[in-house]
């Protein structure tokens, strides 16, 4: 036990220290941090202050009120808030086009700080034909133009509805959309996730279980070939055994991938939290911040998430060591995993074939089958709840496919580590099985 | 006779094509220096990693200490140095040699305080912190060879341990082994380099083609090898001397080379005998040296030409 110990802290500890680690890790977050500023930035875009001059050629208040609502358009919340618009009414009544031919020469020009950004024309009759016109150097921009659409609608419908004779505050108010609040029920009992964070949570974790057995998988796969190749594979298997080589390194590189995501998870839940303080502090005025992304989960689904991904990462590190012990380098692995690989996308597209209904007969006998099982038990669980006596045969089975696995992984790299020169062929595999311990 | 550590008995090994080993069997007995000596090819690793358990045998039994467990399960007594020397490139050799020791069972304290005792005193105290990667190639096999020691144990084996070394380093570790032996331990090694095993050894096994040519405590074998050799040079009367060397009785093999002469004494016969007819015939002596024979001389003798010649499919697994 103590030398399986000593396995899994040299593993352990030379991986950690690595550059790539710590890049890696560094980066994981700065691409999730990428993830909650950069919409933030791209919706900040829009320009504050725009100088716009309201030539108002109606007898009516209307442009009074657009210049008093346009006044109040503030981009983001709080100390950060800045006015939209700086309006400037002209009357002119009657005379309109003349004072926009006067206006059209000191728009948009690019040194003058006096210049004009836009005017917006509002005629005699505006009311009734539902137009006004924009003349302005942004009109390119349409997230601009969106947004003076979007102040400008509700003072036109206010000012139609008044001309028919309607409070235009009761009409407003009775204009509602449906909220529509979703709550997922599972096993009798209401949860708090909604519908669209379950199916989030079910993708996110086919990524990460994915990504995980990819990426350290393979990292197992590599370090045996390269014990293999420096031959101090001659020195330890006079001291371990090669069960505890093989269980030391995948125990040792499966902690070093939950040390990772660990990480990663505590960051992408920081960021979240303080995702308006960051943009803030980019200078990127709030944009109100996107529904959490992070639901409130059932402390339950994230043991069975936990108990499976570790599991499935046994199942398939042991595969990938194995795999690694047959070769003598890197492009002879790429040949042999290529089961592994199919085995993962098959599980990874089983747990999406069954988000539409997960308690479909599919569902059912994916569970059962080990290598897609880490996949579609949580994926199923986080749907629709598994009652706990068929959750139980489901782990019962993984098990006892993780102990195949390891046994059968075991005798071939028992075997496999100490070849050199010649790939182990299907035939040899087989007979490496079957070949009675002789340790 | 001692406690035995090592016994071979009839052990065979075939790889595709060639048999590496055939129907060896060795006694290495507690204590002293043991040297497996072969040419190249002869089957040496093959027999070391059989009886470190790293290759299964086809044939024969192994016993360890009398007991017929092999290498791994009495790996805390066992030192063991591979010919292919490795490591890990990337690790600290402090934090590599801690590894060693603890897959031996050491704890880590322990060997943190051996390791640095040790690469102090092998001249690397100043690498300890550097990537194995950055020594040089006689430096990693230092590294190897403090790793293969740190543990202290009882039974060192040693796969070619001075190939590639320089004089110096080579030296430093040739004394590092006899002190091991000094200590009551015993040391297995292999070689092909004659002097090494002559120097070192207190017994040895020669084999070539995979089958052990001779085996047992070196003066013995120099003995039995019909050791005496007489080196003279004449300074005058050298024809007289030459007719009182050809007496069969006294002489079995005469190299005549004029004012010297090379003369392998025969069975039973006195040397002492021999200078006193040579001084009463007159004949005049600037030497006369009674000489064993070398193990170069016995090598070459048992394994002939032809047993020097290496196999076609190299030893090993290759």
């Amino acid at each position: 036990m103590q030398k399986i110990i000593a396995v899994i802290r040299r593993e352990f500890v030379e991986r950690v220290r690595t550059k790539a680690f710590i890049i890696g890790t560094v980066l994981g977050p700065v691409f999730f941090g990428a993830m909650a500023i950069i919409p933030g930035l791209i919706l900040s875009r829009q320009s504050t202050g725009q100088r716009i001059v309201v030539v108002d050629g109606t007898t009516a208040e209307f442009g009074q009120r657009i210049e008093r609502v346009l006044a109040q358009a503030q981009l983001g919340r709080g100390e950060n808030a800045k006015g939209v618009y700086l309006p400037v009414r002209v009357a002119a009544v009657g005379r309109v086009q003349e004072v926009v031919d006067s206006l059209v020469p000191l728009t948009g020009l690019s040194k003058n700080r006096g210049t004009v950004d836009g005017i917006l024309i509002v005629d005699e009759g505006a009311t009734t034909t539902g137009k006004l016109r924009y003349y302005g150097k942004n009109v390119g921009s349409l997230s601009d133009v969106r947004e003076l659409q979007q102040a400008l609608t509700p003072l036109m419908v206010a000012e139609r509805l008044r001309a028919v004779g309607v409070d235009p505050a009761v009409a407003m108010g009775a204009a509602v959309p449906v909220a529509l609040e979703t709550r997922k029920v599972a096993d009798g009992k209401l949860t708090t996730e909604s519908g669209a964070s379950t199916f989030f949570l079910a993708y996110a974790m086919g990524i990460v279980l994915y990504m995980a057995l990819v990426l350290y998988g393979t990292q197992v796969m590599t370090s045996v070939i390269e014990e293999k190749t420096n031959r101090i594979v001659e020195v330890l298997v006079s001291s371990l055994t090669p069960f505890q080589m093989m269980l030391g390194k995948v125990v040792g590189v499966g902690l070093v991938g939950l040390t990772q995501l660990a990480i990663w998870a505590a960051a992408f839940v920081v960021l979240q939290k303080n995702q308006g303080r960051i943009l803030g502090f980019f200078g990127a005025a709030g944009a109100g911040g996107a529904a959490s992304l992070l639901p409130t989960t059932d402390p339950r689904l994230l043991v069975v998430f936990l108990v499976f991904f570790v599991l499935g990462f046994l199942f398939y590190s042991s595969a990938y060591a194995a795999i690694g012990s047959m070769c003598n380098t890197a492009q002879e692995a790429q040949q042999l995993q290529s089961p592994i690989m199919v085995m993962t996308v098959a599980g990874w597209f089983s747990a999406f074939a069954l988000l539409r209904d997960p308690t479909s007969t599919f569902a059912q006998v994916a569970s059962l089958i080990p290598p897609l099982a880490p996949f579609v038990v949580p994926v199923r669980y986080s749907i629709a709840q598994i009652p706990m006596p068929e959750l139980l045969l489901y782990l019962a089975v993984m098990v006892l496919g993780l102990l195949v696995m390891v046994w059968l992984t075991a005798r071939v790299y028992r075997v496999g580590i100490l070849m050199y020169g010649k790939r182990m062929s299907f035939a040899t595999i087989m007979e490496i099985i079957r070949l009675r311990r002789s340790d | 006779m001692a406690e035995t550590v090592v016994a071979v008995s009839g052990v065979t090994k075939r790889f595709a094509g060639h048999v590496a080993v055939d129907n060896l069997s060795l006694v290495v007995p507690k204590g002293g220096i043991f040297g497996l000596l072969g040419p190249n090819g002869a089957g040496k690793s093959t027999t070391i990693r059989t009886i470190m358990n790293i290759i299964v045998p086809d044939g024969g039994r192994i016993e360890l200490f009398g007991r017929p467990g092999r290498g791994r399960d009495l790996s805390e007594r066992i030192g063991f140095l591979p010919e292919e020397r490795g490591l890990y490139k990337k690790m600290q050799v402090l934090d590599h040699l801690i590894f060693l020791a603890e897959t031996k069972g050491l704890s880590r304290s322990v060997a943190r305080a051996k390791g640095a005792q040790w690469l102090e005193r092998l001249g690397l105290s100043d690498w300890t912190k550097r990537k194995v990667e950055d020594l040089s190639k006689g430096m990693q096999q230092k590294v190897q060879f403090i790793g293969t020691l740190l543990h202290e144990p009882e039974l060192v084996i040693l796969d070619e341990p001075f190939s590639g070394l320089d004089p110096v380093n080579s030296r430093t570790m040739r004394e590092v082994v006899v002190e091991v032996a000094r200590a009551g331990r015993t040391v297995l090694f292999s070689t092909h380099i004659m002097e090494h095993a002559e120097q070192m050894c207190d017994r040895i096994a020669i084999i070539a083609h995979g089958k052990k040519v001779v085996d047992g405590a070196l003066a013995d074998i120099k003995r039995d090898f019909g050791g005496r050799h007489l080196d003279l040079t004449f300074t005058r009367n050298a024809d007289r001397a030459i007719a009182i060397l050809k007496d069969p009785t006294m002489v079995a093999r005469l190299a005549d080379h004029g004012a010297t002469a090379e003369a392998e004494l025969s069975p039973g016969a006195d040397p002492e005998q021999l200078l006193i007819q040579l001084v009463q015939a007159g004949v005049g002596l600037a030497k006369f040296e009674v000489a064993d024979a070398s193990l170069q001389s016995i090598f070459i003798a048992k394994v002939g030409v032809d047993g020097a010649k290496p196999y076609a499919v190299p030893e090993g697994s290759q």
